[in-house]
């Protein structure tokens, strides 16, 4: 299923997210916002290697590969993230429930 | 003793050019063929800029930019969209070995936005850093400052607000919803400020940025050499205009 969020998680700035997803599992996610990530070619990759991440996972994953790619963050999380994804996908299954 | 730093004062430019002259000067700089340079600038035409991580056509209505002739861009950069049409914008560049050149980036913003502060007193504006990255006068924002670390160098560059036209720039960038766009060109108003608007009178490109060299040199120590752009960068910036800053591969990678 297709995943999409915006929002302002505490301690972010603005992050919108458009992720695929297999079960509960990540495929694919790109992380877009006015956040700060530096080096910012770096961040891609972080990106890259969240794919096989599970939703319940997302917020240590982020900060583990965060931590081993030496990224300065600012405006963004890895509880935020976590936070804003988890969000969208009970949404989502709120809405699939409903419908 | 002071800090040699080379002084560019490249007038206004379209946003590719900037943009590529910021990047050319970032590379000469950590090439070693160029000192640490601080360089004033400004746009013409007007444009917006996004934050590398930004997408650009769910930030920017693009037939808008179009139909207003106003450059779209994406920054080496990251943080929000800007509106550039009535500032001055600056860009200092420091080897990370500098003196000046502190490793963390939250304390490198405080002490390099002094010269701002600085620069700000000079003109009769009390304006404080505000972290992470703005200054204030009162509460209200009047500039914005973006940072990046590339080839062993700090690249800061950021904007002082000479007037702000916050109804044009709300036609030119994206809102939630029309529903939303009153609240937003509202909470604009109230959060940001102007040279114009606490000055009381019309100011000008060339009395604000003399006044923001001033404030650099005192507030760093420098010492500023004033010289032009080196061809080498000349040559790079427009190889970078062209392929980088205004191709769309660049703009709208996300």
């Amino acid at each position: 299923m297709m995943l999409q969020g915006v929002g302002k998680p505490s301690g972010c700035k603005l992050i919108r997210f458009t992720a695929v997803l297999e079960g509960q599992v990540i495929k694919e996610i790109q992380i877009r916002g006015d956040f700060f990530a530096i080096p910012e070619e770096v961040f891609e990759a972080l990106e890259a290697s969240l794919c096989g991440t599970s939703l319940d996972a997302l917020e240590e994953r982020f900060a583990q590969l965060a931590r081993e790619l030496d990224l300065a963050l600012q405006g963004i999380s890895g509880s935020g993230l976590a936070e804003l994804v988890q969000t969208a996908y009970r949404e989502g299954q709120t809405n699939n429930d409903t419908m | 003793m002071a800090h040699q730093c080379r002084l560019l004062r490249t007038g206004y430019n379209n946003a590719f050019h900037n943009m590529g002259l910021d990047q050319a000067i970032l590379e000469q700089v950590a090439a070693g063929t160029v000192l640490p340079t601080l360089r004033f600038y400004g746009w013409q035409p007007a444009a917006i800029s996004i934050g590398y991580f930004q997408g650009m056509q769910e930030e920017v209505d693009l037939s808008a930019c179009h139909h207003h002739g106003v450059d779209t861009v994406r920054r080496i950069t990251g943080g929000g969209a800007v509106f550039h049409q009535s500032e001055v914008t600056y860009s200092i560049v420091l080897p990370l070995t500098h003196p000046l050149a502190d490793q963390n980036i939250l304390a490198s913003y405080g002490r390099l936005c002094q010269g701002i502060v600085k620069g700000l007193a000079n003109l009769g504006v009390t304006a404080e850093f505000a972290p992470i990255n703005d200054i204030v006068v009162g509460a209200k924002k009047i500039s914005g400052n973006a940072q990046t670390r590339k080839l062993g160098c700090i690249l800061q560059h950021g904007t002082i607000l000479l007037d702000v036209d916050v109804d044009i720039m709300f036609t030119l960038l994206k809102v939630p919803s029309e529903k939303a766009r009153g609240k937003a060109i509202a909470d604009v108003k109230e959060r940001v400020t102007s040279l114009s608007r606490i000055l009381g009178r019309t100011v000008f490109f060339d009395e604000v940025s003399t006044a923001l060299e001033q404030g650099f040199a005192e507030a760093l120590d420098l010492n500023l050499v004033v010289e032009q752009p080196s061809a080498a960068e000349l040559e790079r910036v427009e190889d970078l205009a062209r392929s980088r800053f205004a191709s769309e591969t660049w703009n709208l990678k996300r």
